[in-house]
């Protein structure tokens, strides 16, 4: 048994923290830095991390120690508690406040994008019908898109990119065809948000995570447990196929009527 | 009008999903966002974690998120010192030569600023070993490995070729029987693996080994 565990188990938290401190110090930082590359955001969100663990005599440690199976080793369920304090820091207060300058330098609807998608986490739909209800309803959805995409380009090329696409989420998918203004494309997302629905949820979740996550095929294969990137490849092709197939039957249904 | 591409349609679809949401009740834990990130979830637990990832846009961020993370090359160092139980490798390949000739001098506790204060040694980086079935094979009813120091239990995963996990077990033996429901066919390729638990939170895994067996040649006996 670890050390720090030992002191923990022992009643001692004082003794296992430091142990355990001494021991992670090190990944904390690296986990942090992996999203936050400012130095004062680091150090500010280190403080939080130590402060959020330390609470109620480790009552998080506690909880991890004491569960009778474990299905992730420590050092990443530490990676992941790490990532959630530091994404959370960023939503809060101070770390709002810090992302706010950022919000600074965009001319003023690219601001509006920002405060909406990146700071009030809407979604990128919320947002248009947020900025159209305020004073710019000749706004179309395509023009929207174009100030979006500029919005994430400028942003995430920044000091702060990373924990900001962390924020937002996935950026705007590429330029939709010229039809974008007209009621086609939410009718068709609603299709494709169906037939996605009667794949299964391996076959899904490896579409999402390789096509809106844009995540490398060898983690995708760790995550839904396949044994390489290949497997996966090979899933992602075979259910685009079945969606396209499908679609194109879907589309067809449609233009008949 | 032009017939937008389907694939276009799709990424468009995807990608207008809300942005991460509020936690729901059936949101994963950290424990298994990790171990999917991780890669180390059990089967079973896989299965009932993707039903959810299926439609929850905001696991899935946290998930890809930490599975980024930990391949970011920093992460990865450190969690693999962490699980070394804090003793870094090659102490001279990463310092400067100043800093070598002080480590002569002082030793490496003074630098090495993740160590633990005190502890004994965990196993070191131990692997199994499967042993057989390995290449082409005149049967594969049991699965053996060579065990790992200072194991308690052992995880073993047969997959198919296209990677669907046809049989998992979890055991404290060397040694697993496949179960008769199991046919195997000759000549397709089937993988394996076994994990070691080598501490109160660590699977070691081995390497993912392939196996086939011989084809039959002729009527049967
Ligand atoms: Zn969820």
């Amino acid at each position: 048994m670890d050390d720090w565990v030992a002191e923990l188990r022992g009643g001692r938290p004082e003794a296992a923290w430091d142990l355990c401190l001494a021991r992670y110090r090190r990944l904390i930082f690296s986990a942090i830095r992996h999203y936050a590359q400012d130095y004062d955001d680091v150090m500010d969100i280190f403080a939080r991390v130590c402060e959020a663990l330390r609470a109620d005599d480790l009552r998080r440690l506690r909880c991890y120690v004491d569960q009778p199976d474990h299905r992730a080793r420590f050092s990443t369920w530490l990676v992941t508690v790490v990532r959630h304090l530091t994404v959370d820091w960023f939503r809060h207060r101070d770390g709002r406040r810090r992302l706010s300058t950022v919000a600074a330098r965009l001319p003023p609807l690219q601001r509006r994008i920002f405060e909406h998608v990146f700071l009030d986490r809407r979604s990128h739909v919320e947002a248009y019908e947020l900025i159209r209800a305020n004073g710019t309803s000749g706004l179309t959805f395509g023009e929207f898109l174009v100030e979006l995409r500029a919005t994430y380009a400028v942003v995430i090329d920044g000091r702060r990119g990373r924990v900001l696409r962390e924020l937002a989420g996935p950026p705007p998918p590429l330029p939709p065809p010229e039809a974008a203004d007209d009621g086609e494309p939410a009718e068709r997302r609603e299709l494709v948000q169906q037939l996605l629905g009667s794949l299964s949820a391996q076959d899904r979740v490896a579409l999402e995570l390789h096509i809106v996550e844009e995540l490398p095929a060898e983690q995708i294969a760790r995550v839904l447990g396949l044994p390489n990137a290949k497997a996966v490849y090979n899933r992602v092709h075979r259910a685009l196929a079945v969606l396209r197939a499908r679609l194109a039957q879907g589309g067809l249904q449609r233009h008949d009527v | 009008m032009p017939d937008p591409d389907p694939l276009d349609a799709l990424r468009d679809a995807l990608g207008a999903t809300p942005a991460p949401e509020a936690r729901t009740p059936d949101c994963l834990d950290d424990d298994t966002v990790a171990a999917l990130a991780a890669g180390t979830i059990d089967a079973a637990a896989r299965v009932h974690a993707l039903s959810h990832l299926a439609t929850c846009p905001r696991c899935r961020h946290a998930v890809a998120s930490v599975a980024r993370a930990l391949a970011d090359p920093a992460v990865a160092r450190e969690v693999a010192v962490a699980e070394r139980g804090g003793r870094r490798l090659r102490y001279g390949v990463a310092l400067s030569a100043a800093a070598g000739v002080l480590l002569l001098l002082v030793g490496p506790r003074l630098l090495d600023l993740g160590r633990p204060v005190h502890r004994a040694p965990p196993p070191t980086g131990a692997v199994p070993v499967p042993a057989s079935p390995v290449g082409v094979v005149a049967d594969a009813d049991t699965l053996r490995w060579v065990a790992v120091p200072g194991a308690d239990r052992y995880r073993v995963t047969l997959f198919d070729a296209p990677g669907a996990v046809l049989y998992e077990t979890q055991l404290a033996d060397t040694v697993a029987v496949l179960p008769d429901s199991l046919v195997l066919v000759p000549g397709r390729p089937y993988l394996w693996k076994v994990e070691a638990r080598t501490g109160w939170d660590r699977w070691s895994p081995s390497e993912l080994v392939e196996f086939s067996l011989a084809p039959l040649r002729g009527a049967p006996q």
